[in-house]
């Protein structure tokens, strides 16, 4: 039971930088990236082929970062110059041809019979239990560092532009600011930290092969932004909590419930009614968005007391 | 003859087969307050979309300070200083007044991603001026209260006040104004355009679009008459209401 505990939280950890980084796309900045999925198949793949011919494997989650960003950024050429509905598509429909190609090209990365990975830090002779915690504090410890990015990005003045390209993307463009350029930044960093999620991924389950990059994963990772909370990163990561212990709890308890339904299917059931019931009830998730701060706004709304009241209609 | 601030040659937009704007030339130099009057459909706001990039012209060519604009994405446009207040207010609904008018702001330096991550020193500074001089001109067009408040929340005057208080931030050389008094009580209405003579004091040059034209007329130095996408009439405003076209325009011909 303290191994499915542990197992849960390096889960956790790792769906959590995922949640972040589609929360600075389409949280803070408006971006519907239905192919989430991708930029983390490319952050595992990217570590498996390097962790295979010896690299340590500090080099492997940065190369798998950066290597993501860049197919981030490949995509983010055609695709952001569509409305958000169309680049929604065809983003999901690059994950689909990335997973392909990888299943049928043997010669990449093991094809549809996948790739081992060594263990990042193997030590000799200890139980399977510490290997567990060593891969707990590897994984909080990336995910405290993209918490930090995400934090720092959304209270400073680029985050109120991505609001801003979020709220009116015209009229963002007609006070100055470069759509393209931004969106494209955004989609970067975006695809670099599930890059990182997704290197990190390989190495805990040292197995990686084309069918654990389905798209189901991409909509796991919509349900915990939008139960969490959109434009909060605590949400996103409450959220990611939230959605690995359903998905647990269900795939648990169909052993011991008896349903008129077949069981298998539970916590896909469980998740619809869970979004149903936020959507109706909750609409902006279960946190609400943070706003915008930074030292100089807290000084003028809380040092000189400006008067905050309900505007007059 | 000085240089003018802007330069519109023959400039042409059309829809299909609708002429929206239809070979119009037009000059304003530098200071005060410009005039744009015509009937609904006439081609104003289009006029202004294309002044601001966000309409290339089919024909023709716009020049800001001497400079070629009419190729120019509306980011550069805005870079060059030229900024507008649409009609129909798009503001950021979701962030409260404050950073609605912080976005406006001219060279703020977290606006660069990496600034904003590890330079926060130098933009921190740079904020508190920025929001001194944001909470300035929320003053001027009564919002101060409300700086925290979400934008979507606010009445549909205020709205109106806001997207001019934006405009205003971006410390433009040219400021479009897409019926700012529209929408507005008639006593704020008028001291509001009190207010935008100050600033053109102030190196802002106006150029308006306005349907309550004793507000204009009162404030305006020169005002050009559209109708039907063509310019058919201009001059300082006594004299325009006494031209024929400017009747003609606004109560059709006989």
């Amino acid at each position: 039971m303290l191994l499915y505990g542990l197992d849960f939280l390096v889960f956790v950890g790792i769906f959590g930088i995922v949640a972040l980084s589609l929360n600075l796309e389409f949280g803070f900045a408006g971006l519907a990236n239905f192919g989430k999925v991708a930029f983390f198949l490319v952050g595992a793949y990217t570590y498996a082929v390097l962790s295979q011919i010896g690299v340590p494997f500090y080099l492997c989650l940065i190369t798998a970062a950066v290597i993501a960003a860049a197919f981030g950024f490949v995509i983010s050429l055609p695709a952001l110059r569509l409305r958000a509905d169309y680049l929604a598509i065809s983003v999901l429909a690059f994950g689909e041809i990335l997973r392909l190609l990888i299943k049928a090209e043997h010669g990449i990365a093991g094809g549809v019979w996948g790739i081992t990975v060594s263990p990042a830090i193997s030590l000799a002779g200890v139980s399977y239990r510490v290997d567990l915690l060593v891969n707990i504090g590897l994984v909080y410890f990336c995910l405290l560092i993209c918490f930090i990015v995400a934090q720092l990005l959304a209270n400073s003045p680029y985050g109120r532009v991505m609001r801003a390209i979020r709220e009116d993307e015209v009229a963002a463009e007609a006070l100055g600011k470069d759509r393209a350029k931004y969106k494209a930044q955004i989609f970067m960093i975006g695809s670099a930290m599930a890059g990182l999620a997704g290197g990190l991924y390989a190495q805990y389950l040292q197995f990686i092969d084309p069918y654990m990059f389905m798209p189901m994963i991409t909509f796991t990772v919509w349900m915990m932004v939008i139960l969490g909370g959109p434009a909060n990163n605590w949400g996103a990561l409450l959220g990611a909590g939230l959605v690995e212990f359903f998905d647990r709890g269900a795939n648990l308890a169909k052993d011991y419930l008896v349903l008129p339904v077949d069981p298998s299917n539970l916590q896909y059931i469980l998740f619809g009614a869970l979004i149903i019931l936020v959507l109706f009830y909750r609409p902006q998730g279960l946190l609400k968005e943070s706003p915008i701060k930074t030292k100089a706004l807290e000084l003028v709304r809380y040092g000189r007391g400006v008067v905050n009241n309900k505007p007059g209609k | 003859m000085e240089e003018a601030l802007l330069r519109i040659r023959e400039v042409s937009k059309h829809f299909g087969g609708v002429y929206a704007v239809n070979e119009v030339n037009l000059d304003i130099r530098e200071g005060g307050i410009w005039g744009l009057v015509g009937p609904n459909g006439s081609g104003k706001t289009t006029l202004f979309n294309t002044i601001l990039g966000l309409y290339k012209p089919d024909h023709g060519a716009i020049y800001f300070n001497g400079k070629c604009i009419s190729n120019l994405a509306p980011h550069d446009i805005y870079g060059e200083g030229v900024v507008n207040a649409f009609q129909l207010p798009r503001l950021f609904n979701r962030m409260n007044v404050l950073d609605n008018m912080l976005v406006a702001a001219r060279g703020h330096q977290g606006d660069k991603c990496l600034h904003s991550l590890f330079w926060r020193k130098s933009w921190q500074k740079q904020e508190e001026g920025l929001i001194e001089e944001a909470l300035d001109i929320l003053r001027l067009v009564d919002l101060e209260k409300w700086a925290f408040s979400l934008a979507g929340e606010l009445s549909g005057g205020q709205r109106k006040l806001l997207e001019v208080g934006r405009g205003l931030m971006a410390k433009p050389r040219l400021l479009l104004l897409d019926e700012p008094a529209a929408g507005i009580n008639p006593v704020l209405g008028k001291s509001m355009f009190q207010k935008l003579k100050d600033f053109s004091c102030n190196g802002i040059t106006f150029f308006i679009v306005e349907h309550r034209l004793e507000i204009l007329f009162e404030f305006a130095n020169w005002v050009y008459v559209m109708d039907r996408g063509r310019m058919v009439a201009q001059g300082e405003p006594h004299d325009v209401v006494d031209a024929p076209a400017f009747y003609e325009a606004y109560l059709g011909e006989g």
